[in-house]
């Protein structure tokens, strides 16, 4: 085989396969006819289990790919980070709550907003939801699981009460996006949408770190240092995601978009966007757009042509606060390494190498 | 407020034809003259290719970058 033609080697393969081992032991205890959807949702994209696990992306790369099990593998790196010579077993176990907890969100996330992921269409609703409740709670038996291995109960505590305290989170930006979908976009500020970005994947991301900070014995200090940068590497992860979804879907075919209420106007967005989901750029757009039409008078190509230059215009302003947030980030990371260097792999892992 | 600092920019590039001329021809006299943040500063640079040259949205992060 030329050298050119060899698989990129992936950086995270030994903690990935630590990873595995530790959850295939975690789900041994789960009844057959459920273990295989169980294992099924874990081998979604980018899960711990999916098939063909990946390292940084190739320069080439279109739309770029997370290594299998990014979550866990966040939790890890944070712990080692602050604690290299933590004990393995103790440590991929806090991951594995936070993989089988992501997992299990994600699941309820899909039901919601009623994605066809492949996940969803093999397993259909009831399935999905069932699956969706065990790994929710294989996530907390992974952290009782710490009492088998010397954890102090205060720990185990702690840990517990965190997860806990997240899911309250998350289930109210949840709830809060559900509901946003009856209201207009033009009710909606920008702070609000940060806010229930801020509330879901920031809260998640935020877990990720502040676990893996408190298994590894850091201070409140430090842990809540950990806990802002995931919240903030959360918030980016979600405004990314809401630009680049509304950026693909005007590179089709506009003509084929569902309608979007904006006032007295009407104009036209898919997917995500025609349930009404209240993402940054369609908040932005929205505004300008009907700014725009309280100025003039336009006729209907004019008002097409408009209505894609607020939607090009709330992508890029969203994409921009995107770096802001991920800035923000960085220098998060930056003061916590003015006091000890993350491991390497940490930084690979989030693309601030 | 960064954030509406950013969104101000875009907005009036996007409604500015001669500005829109000047930032694609002299970026960084642009961005000076603006007395952004350095902060600010570097992601309005990064936004110039889609906000003067017309270029593609940059491929999604992800986690990287």
């Amino acid at each position: 085989m030329a050298k050119d033609a060899e698989p990129p080697v992936n950086p995270f393969a030994a903690h990935q396969r630590v990873l595995r081992e530790r959850l295939h032991h975690l789900l041994a205890t789960i009844h057959s006819a459920l273990y295989a959807d169980v294992v099924r949702a874990l081998e979604g994209e980018g899960k711990l289990l999916s098939p063909s696990p990946t390292g940084p992306n190739p320069p080439d790369s279109q739309k770029p790919t997370l290594p299998a099990g990014a979550w866990p593998l966040l939790t890890l790196l944070v712990a080692q980070s602050i604690s290299p010579d933590i004990d393995p077993l103790s440590a991929s176990s806090v991951a594995l709550a936070v993989e089988c907890y992501v997992c299990g969100i994600d699941l309820l996330d899909d039901v919601i907003d009623e994605d066809q992921t492949t996940t969803l269409q093999a397993l259909g609703t009831a399935r999905t939801l069932n699956v969706s409740t065990a790994l929710l709670t294989v996530a907390q038996q992974a952290l009782l699981s710490l009492s088998q291995q010397g954890v102090v109960p205060a720990l185990i505590l702690r840990l517990l009460e965190t997860l806990q305290d997240s899911a309250l989170v998350v289930a109210a930006g949840q709830h809060r996006d559900v509901l946003a979908e009856q209201r207009s976009a033009l009710e909606f500020t920008r702070e609000e949408c940060i806010e229930i970005a801020t509330a879901k994947a920031g809260s998640i991301m935020r877990l990720a770190c502040r676990l893996g900070a408190l298994c590894a014995g850091a201070d409140d200090a430090l842990c809540e240092r950990f806990s802002e940068f995931g919240e903030l590497l959360g918030i980016a992860h979600q405004l990314d995601n809401d630009s680049h979804d509304l950026y693909y879907l005007l590179q089709g075919n506009t003509s084929s978009l569902a309608p979007m209420e904006t006032g007295t106007h009407i104009v036209h967005v898919k997917s995500d966007l025609a349930r009404g989901k209240k993402t940054l750029p369609v908040v932005l757009a929205a505004q300008i757009y009907n700014t725009t039409f309280q100025k003039s008078s336009l006729q209907t190509d004019q008002e097409k042509e408009e209505y894609l230059r607020s939607l090009r215009e709330g992508i890029i302003a969203t994409w921009g606060i995107c770096l802001l947030y991920r800035e923000r980030a960085r220098d998060r990371l930056q003061e916590i390494e003015a006091q000890k260097p993350v491991v390497s792999l940490l930084r690979l892992l989030l693309g601030f190498e | 407020m960064e954030e509406q600092m950013i969104q101000d920019f875009v907005h009036r590039v996007s409604r500015d034809e001669e500005l829109r001329k000047e930032l694609a021809s002299d970026p960084n006299a642009v961005i000076t003259r603006e007395g952004f943040s350095p902060r600010v500063a570097r992601i309005i640079a990064r936004l110039v290719p889609m906000l003067a040259l017309d270029q593609s949205l940059e491929p999604s992060l992800y986690w990287w970058h």
